[in-house]
């Protein structure tokens, strides 16, 4: 005689069973079935051409997804997968697929034209961040381009995980996609903030005993407001390799009692380097590298005289839903610059786990920074290292580890500072951080 | 009797572009040895204009058609075939490719053929649109009306699955009128008798 329980375990099993069959038999999409009925899938896609829009702004995944079609045979699925991603990518108002004959009987091409929308309006939160000791950073932009090469940038931002300094204020730019070529681009940005200080900030300025020799002497002041003018030039060597040229007129209203105006007018110049590399199996890794230089001096009316050095270098390998990234950060001033060009370890992205207040609450001019990191599907583990310190000051290494979960541009970490006595986690939940 | 209002005559006067319904003369009909109808159309030309472009463009176009035949000057239906035919066009050759979907679980198979004109693959699609006469009373007269309409990529991700395309969603399709921006063509012919048509071997 079959129990009860008997007949509920092979219900269960039969309902089971039911729902794998359909699952296992789903509805073939009826692109699929174009793409193998299409005469033309014998042909080998020899290039693919994108018209009306800049190929150098195009992002990562749209290059790869081209890149990919490149060497493969003509697939109208694929294409029309491609065509989608650029009409939302791009908020283009359209998207038209052509096909051309190749240079051989057994090539074509491809030829998508972009149709752009004659005024664009994005808005954008390029950045949002919760962090459990320096609470909410947010930044929110709007821009737009007319004529299609005339960019304008609007933005509101308070942030108080990059700098030693809260900031809050707006940002405006214009940009030029097209001087004379695709490759040359012109932007003038204009930021305008207002700050805030943490305490120990403050009382560290005031006590001579915590300052290293060299800022004894020449400590920099803390300002309230500070406006920022800063034209251009960007021009593409390659699509994975930017130098940038400009200007940068900074000027530091100082807190009372004094509310002076102090000038930090610096040459910025800096070269980028993206690429991304795709192997056969899907995978594929993406490196990245960059060195910036900020020099103030008197030629440009600056009270600050400094010369600043910034690098990073970043490679990040995915096989699967596996990912391994490897980041260093290092950078260099020297002279005396203002506090906002200072480095700092304990933001959401360098020594995660730790407080910036302890490790130096003034920031530093010398930084040395490594960060480890593996992810598996929407898990992820990570592993920071680094130094900051100021000249005078004898480095001592710092490390910190954490779990997490990233799903798409939202993140959600708790990262702790490896170190003797009380252990305080921090939390950050966010995206794009 | 039907009363004109503005918004009927609007309706009208939008879709009439999109729609080509030819003369009876265009349809003519033949019985191959097995009884089953087919269909020519020698002044039907559905390759041209949108669907045109869109084929040298590479894309692949789905055709659907459906053959119906009654017994009472199209009022009501006494059988009917539907199938869905996807067109390509061969860049280097300049010739079309055609497929026909296996509408039924007994038909499996998929036919095709390539290397063809636009009057020659016109003339394939409506060739491999049979119906099956056999349900006709002898000795009555029938009417047939022959509908094909574009499909757009809404209509292609129902009725398409395995083993070859879902008949119930094509059949559900052709139930409602087209999109307004959606090619169709219709032709009718009537009244016939089984006797008076032409026989051929296949």
């Amino acid at each position: 005689m079959i129990s009860n329980r008997h007949r509920l375990l092979a219900r269960a099993f039969l309902l089971f069973y039911a729902f794998r069959l359909s699952a296992g038999t789903p509805q073939q999409p009826a692109s699929r079935l174009a793409s193998s009925v299409n005469v033309n899938s014998r042909y080998i896609i020899e290039q693919v051409q994108v018209n009306g829009f800049p190929a150098s702004k195009l992002n990562d995944s749209l290059r790869f997804k081209l890149q990919k079609l490149v060497g493969s045979a003509y697939d109208t699925e694929a294409l029309d997968d491609l065509v989608h991603s650029l009409r939302k990518d791009l908020h283009a108002k359209n998207v038209t697929q052509h096909l051309a004959r190749g240079s051989s009987p057994e090539m074509v091409k491809v030829i998508l034209e972009v149709e752009r929308r004659s005024v664009a309006l994005d808005l954008s939160v390029p950045k949002f961040l919760y962090h459990s000791k320096q609470g909410w950073s947010a930044q929110m932009l709007a821009s737009t381009t007319v004529a299609r090469n005339h960019g304008f940038i609007f933005g509101l931002v308070s942030d108080g995980d990059e700098l030693t300094e809260r900031f809050t204020g707006i940002q405006a730019a214009y940009e030029n996609l097209h001087v004379g070529t695709d490759r040359l681009r012109f932007r003038f940005a204009f930021e305008d903030y207002h700050q805030q200080w943490n305490r120990a900030t403050t009382e560290a300025l005031s006590d001579p005993t915590v300052l290293s020799p060299a800022l004894r002497t020449d400590a920099p002041e803390l300002y309230r407001a500070r406006r920022n003018f800063q034209p251009s030039l960007a021009y593409a060597i390659e699509p994975s390799l930017v130098v940038t040229a400009g200007l940068s007129f900074e000027r530091l209203q100082e807190t009372l009692p004094y509310l002076q105006t102090e000038g930090a007018n610096a040459f910025a110049a800096g070269l980028q380097y993206h690429q991304r590399f795709a192997d056969e199996n899907g995978g594929g890794s993406t490196a990245d590298a960059a060195y910036s230089i900020r020099v103030a001096n008197r030629a440009l009316g600056s009270d600050y005289l400094y010369t600043r050095h910034h690098w990073t270098a970043g490679y990040i390998f995915t096989r699967g839903h596996h990912s391994l990234s490897e980041q260093m950060t290092a950078g260099y001033i020297s002279g005396r610059a203002p506090l906002f060009e200072r480095f700092v370890l304990g933001t959401s992205s360098l020594l995660r786990g730790w407080n910036r207040y302890e490790i130096d609450p003034l920031g530093g001019n010398r930084l040395l920074h490594n960060s480890l990191e593996y992810r598996y599907r929407m898990a992820n583990v990570f592993y920071d290292t680094g130094s900051l310190w100021s000249r005078g000051k004898v480095p001592t290494l710092k490390h910190s580890v954490g779990v997490g979960i990233r799903q798409s541009i939202f993140s959600l970490a708790i990262a702790f500072p490896v170190r003797q006595g009380r252990v305080d986690p921090i939390l950050m939940v966010g995206m794009n951080y | 009797m039907l009363r004109l209002t503005r918004r009927l005559f609007l309706l009208a006067g939008c879709s009439a572009p999109f729609t080509v319904a030819l003369s009876a003369q265009d349809l003519s009909a033949r019985l191959d040895s097995a009884n089953v109808l087919h269909v020519f159309a020698p002044g039907l030309h559905f390759l041209k204009g949108k669907p045109l472009e869109r084929l040298k463009d590479g894309a692949t176009v789905a055709i659907l058609g459906q053959l119906t035949l009654s017994l009472d000057a199209n009022v009501t239906m006494a059988t009917r075939a539907v199938a869905r035919f996807a067109l390509s066009y061969d860049i280097w050759e300049e010739r079309f490719s055609v497929s026909r979907f296996a509408a039924t679980h007994q038909e499996t198979a998929t036919r095709s053929a390539s290397h063809l004109s636009p009057e020659a693959a016109e003339t394939w699609c409506l060739d491999h649109l049979t119906v099956d006469t056999s349900v006709l009373p002898s000795g009555r007269q029938f009417w047939i009306r022959l509908e094909l309409r574009i499909e757009d990529g809404r209509e292609g991700n129902q009725i398409i699955g395995e083993p070859g395309i879902n008949l119930t969603r094509l059949i559900e399709i052709f139930s409602r009128p087209a999109r307004a921006q959606q090619q169709r063509w219709q032709l009718d012919a009537g009244p016939l008798h089984l006797a008076d048509l032409r026989r051929s071997s296949s």
